[in-house]
């Protein structure tokens, strides 16, 4: 054991030469990860570029691939990964800008697709308020926990071989409003969530639960998914409600 | 639809990298890997089954050549072949429920449970293949 870490970082410069670069962090001025990395900004190398803002894992924009998973910096403590020598690359699945900064873009346009707000059938021309009681309300409240930071995205297996496919956090944002009872929108949202690039994509490898730092279990939302449009479909085919 | 992202792209291997190490992912790529195994076995099956063309005596050769030698070694494979149908067969029933929302709380539990109700099918399943060959006990 010695008194210092080494963070080994993969970096990417503008003219897009990959390559990795160590620095050394003493164990005493640092305890999360992203603290390491500012403590190199700040005293090593001012050139490395990383993306963060909240610190409290709440903002979403420090996601990285740490020890060869997808976690936050901000919340991942160094000494929970039990190693003096700490590799750090940037999320998988994603188009790196520089260093650990990643091109989310793509992830918000997929998550727009699923028509992530409430919908309704009275163009908004209620004349009463819309009770929600607790109980419905813990119906969709672990997925309304999602802070984007598209961890999952990196995580799941299948974006890694068709980037098309809409993705766990995307989805479980379809069943977050889906599940909530003042939403009329699952018809419409159906239609885009039950096609080729949609659930059926999904084979159930369940990496989005396991790496997602706030809890949603988007594996799980996914199932959730498949059963709403196969009820629908079937009443669509057999009439009923 | 999304413009894909071609950089997002891992190719079409991604899901055969094994740095990912939850349960539910083992799962699926043994699943992925098992599905193509007993698809290859299907077609070798094929191909042997279609030498009845050629004539009864040819057949009885081929089939004579992998039960008494020279090639009975390739009787070992069933053995393999068997273990990847029933792993195959459990986890697929596991996920037919799942995807219907059942049993989701308890996915990984429902995996083993079934996984380890295969294996016991197919300890059972081997010994009387034995017994059928004649390998006693
Ligand atoms: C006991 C009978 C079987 C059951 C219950 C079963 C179940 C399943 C299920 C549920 C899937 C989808 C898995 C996913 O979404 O990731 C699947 C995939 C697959 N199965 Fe089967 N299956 C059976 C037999 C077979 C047979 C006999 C073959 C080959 C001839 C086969 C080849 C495959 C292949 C190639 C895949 C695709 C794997 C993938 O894309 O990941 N299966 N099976
Ligand atoms: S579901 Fe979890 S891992 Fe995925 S974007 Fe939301 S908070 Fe991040
Ligand atoms: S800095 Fe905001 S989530 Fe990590």
């Amino acid at each position: 054991m010695t008194d210092e870490y080494e963070f080994e970082i993969k970096r990417k410069d503008e003219s897009g030469k990959v390559y990795y670069s160590t620095y050394k962090v003493p164990k005493d001025k640092i305890s999360t990860v992203l603290e390491g990395l500012l403590y190199i900004k700040e005293n090593i190398d001012q050139s490395l570029s990383f993306r963060y803002s909240c610190r409290m894992e709440i903002c979403g924009s420090c996601g990285m691939e740490i020890d060869g998973k997808p976690r936050m910096a901000c919340s991942t403590i160094v000494e929970d990964l039990k190693k003096d020598r700490i590799r750090i690359e940037p999320l998988k699945h994603y188009k790196v800008i520089r260093d650990l900064v990643v091109d989310i873009d793509p992830f918000f346009e997929k998550y727009r697709e699923v028509k992530p707000y409430i919908i309704r059938d009275d163009d908004g021309k209620y004349d009463k308020e819309l009770p929600q009681t607790p109980e419905q309300f813990h119906e969709y409240a672990n997925f309304a926990m999602c802070i984007k930071c598209g961890l999952c995205m990196a995580a799941c297996p299948i974006e890694g071989s068709d980037p098309q496919y809409l993705g766990p956090a995307p989805l479980a944002a379809a069943w977050r409003y889906i599940a909530d009872n003042r939403d009329k929108g699952a018809k419409y949202r159906v239609e885009v969530v039950d096609g080729e690039e949609g659930t059926s994509r999904c084979h159930f490898a369940g990496e989005c639960t396991e790496v997602c730092p706030k809890g949603v279990d988007p594996s799980f939302a996914i199932q959730k998914l498949r059963r709403t449009a196969l009820k629908i479909e079937l009443a669509s085919i057999f009439g009923g409600r | 639809m999304v413009e894909a992202n071609k950089e997002m792209k891992e190719g079409i291997s991604a899901w055969a990298k094994f740095y990912r190490k939850g349960t539910g992912y083992l799962a699926f790529a043994f699943h992925r890997l098992s599905g193509l195994v007993i698809l290859f076995y299907l077609y070798l099956h094929y191909t042997v089954l279609s030498n009845l063309l050629r004539g009864q005596a040819t057949y009885n050769a081929i089939v004579k050549s992998i039960t008494y030698g020279p090639y009975d070694s390739f009787l070992a494979l069933d053995f393999l072949l068997a273990l990847v149908i029933f792993y195959h067969g459990a986890n697929g029933v596991r996920l037919a429920l799942n995807e219907f929302g059942i049993g989701m709380y308890h996915h990984k539990a429902l995996f083993f449970t079934f996984e380890i109700i295969a294996m016991i099918l197919l300890g059972l399943f081997d010994y009387y293949a034995l017994q059928f060959v004649g390998v006693g006990f």
